[in-house]
C-alpha cells in the first residue's frame, strides 16, 4: 500500500525543496496533535505527512526514494510521545490554565465561583498558593437629568448595609457604566478585590433635552418679541441667563448660547434655544383691527415656495 | 525524575541554551528548579516547543501564544472532564434532564 509520498504532501514530483517544506508546514500546522488534542484522525494524518516529509524533505533520502532504493514506509522516525499525553495528567496540571474562565459561571448563583483560577485548587497537593481577584459587584443608579449633565457626588446604600460614595462625572450618559476600582468583593490570597460596576440610568427632564454635549430647549416668544426682537429669560443647566432674540425671528429658528452646554474634558457644549412664536391667548380688538388694516397694504405669501415644489 | 542531561539526550535538537531560555521564560517549569529536575511532561513539552519552532516553522515570539492557547485548552478539557465526572454521580433522572438541557442550548 505504498502511497506516493509526493501526493501525501500534495506536491509535484519535481517540486523544489523549499516548496516541499512549505507544503509540509502548512499541513503540519493544521494537523499537529498538540494543536488538536483528542483528534485521532488528525494524528494519523500528521504521522503520515511527517513520515513523508522525513524522506522527500531530505535531499539524500529523496534521491534514494526517487531511484527506488527505499520505499515509502521503513523510514518512520522513533515514535514521539506528544505533550498532550501528559497535559491532562497530574504532571501536566501545573501548565493547565484556567485564567479567564470566571465569565463562564458569571451569571450563575450556584456555579458563579466555580470556574477560573480557584477552580484549579484541587491540584494543590504540592501546597501551591492560590490567588484570585474578587468578583465585580453590579449596581444600578438612577440619576436626575441635571445631576447627570453637571456631575455630582452621591452615596448608595448596599444590600449588606454598607455605603459606597460615587462621583458622577459631568455629562454621564444613560446606560453608561461607572467602574469603581477595588469596590467589589474581596479577593482570595494575593488577589485584589473586584470592582463595583454601576450602571447609570438618567431620568428625562421636562424642559431640557440632550444632543451630545449640547442642550436643547424650546422657548416660546410673543408676536411683538418676534417682530421687534428683545431680551428673553432662558433657563440653562447652570441657571437662568438672558438671550437676545433678533428682530424678525420666526418659529423654528435656533439661537446658540456658546459654552452653556455640558462641560467635560476641558470642552463645553452649547445650549440651543429653539424659538416658538406664540399667539396671545385672546385675540383682542386692537390686534384684530391692526391685522385687518395691515393685511390690506402688506399682503405677503409665505407659501409661494411650497406651491412651486408640490 | 529526569535531569537536564536526560532531556538534552532524549530530545533531538534541544540545547542547553534553548532549554534554559525556555525555563527563564516560564515556558517550561522544572519540577525542582534548583536541582534542575524534570518530569516526563516537561520532556514532552520541550519536544513540542522544538517541534513548533523547527519543523513547523513558528517564530520564537509565536511560541508563548501557542503555549498559552494549548494550556488553556487543556485547562478547559480538565474542567469539562471534571464537570462530566461530577454529572456521572448524579441520579439518572437528573442526568437525563441535564443532557436534555444541554442539547436544547446547543440547538439555540
Amino acid at each position: 500500500m505504498a502511497e506516493d509520498l509526493y501526493s501525501v504532501l500534495g506536491v509535484a514530483k519535481t517540486a523544489k525543496p523549499e516548496d516541499i517544506t512549505k507544503a509540509y508546514r502548512k499541513l503540519a500546522k493544521k494537523l499537529h496533535p498538540d494543536l488538536n488534542p483528542g483528534d485521532k484522525a488528525a494524528e494519523e494524518k500528521f504521522k503520515k505527512i511527517t513520515a513523508a516529509y522525513g524522506i522527500v524533505g531530505d535531499e539524500e533520502k529523496r534521491g534514494r526514494y526517487d531511484r527506488g532504493e527505499i520505499d515509502a514506509s521503513g523510514q518512520e522516525r522513533p515514535q514521539q510521545r506528544y505533550y498532550r499525553e501528559y497535559a491532562g495528567g497530574e504532571e501536566g496540571a501545573r501548565y493547565r490554565s484556567t485564567a479567564g474562565f470566571e465569565d463562564i459561571g458569571a451569571f450563575s448563583d450556584l456555579f458563579g465561583d466555580l470556574f477560573g483560577e480557584r477552580g484549579g485548587m484541587r491540584g494543590g497537593a504540592s501546597g501551591r498558593h492560590f490567588s484570585m481577584r474578587g468578583q465585580d459587584a453590579q449596581y444600578r443608579l438612577d440619576v436626575g437629568f441635571l445631576d447627570a449633565v453637571n456631575g455630582t457626588k452621591t452615596r448608595i446604600t448596599l444590600p449588606d448595609g454598607g455605603t459606597l460614595d460615587v462621583t458622577i462625572p459631568p455629562g454621564v450618559t444613560d446606560g453608561q457604566v461607572l467602574r469603581l476600582k477595588g469596590k467589589g468583593t474581596p479577593g482570595l490570597g494575593e488577589g485584589g478585590p473586584g470592582d463595583a460596576l454601576i450602571e447609570i440610568s438618567v431620568k428625562p427632564h421636562p424642559v431640557f433635552e440632550r444632543e451630545g454635549d449640547d442642550i436643547v430647549v424650546e422657548i416660546p416668544i410673543t408676536i411683538d418679541e418676534a417682530v421687534l426682537g428683545g431680551k428673553v429669560e432662558v433657563p440653562t443647566i447652570s441657571g437662568r441667563v438672558f438671550a437676545t432674540v433678533p428682530p424678525g425671528s420666526n418659529t423654528g429658528q435656533t439661537l446658540r448660547l456658546k459654552g452653556r452646554g455640558i462641560k467635560r474634558g476641558g470642552k463645553a457644549g452649547d445650549q440651543l434655544v429653539k424659538l416658538s412664536v406664540v399667539m396671545p391667548e385672546r385675540i383682542d380688538e386692537d390686534l384684530k383691527s391692526f391685522a385687518e388694516t395691515w393685511r390690506k397694504s402688506h399682503r405677503y405669501d409665505p407659501r409661494g415656495k411650497l406651491k412651486e415644489q408640490a | 525524575m529526569l535531569s537536564e542531561r536526560d532531556l538534552l539526550t532524549r530530545v533531538q535538537r534541544l540545547t542547553v541554551t534553548r532549554l534554559r531560555v525556555w525555563v527563564a521564560q516560564g515556558w517550561i517549569k522544572p519540577v525542582d528548579e534548583r536541582a534542575q529536575s524534570y518530569s516526563e511532561a516537561d520532556l514532552a513539552r520541550a519536544a513540542l516547543i522544538c517541534n513548533l519552532e523547527d519543523e513547523l516553522g513558528f517564530a520564537e515570539e509565536d511560541v508563548p501564544v501557542l503555549l498559552n492557547l494549548i494550556d488553556q485548552i487543556h485547562g478547559l478539557r480538565a474542567e469539562l472532564k471534571g464537570f462530566v465526572d461530577a454529572l456521572e454521580d448524579l441520579p439518572p433522572d437528573i442526568r437525563a434532564t441535564v443532557r436534555m438541557r444541554i442539547t436544547t442550548k446547543r440547538e439555540g
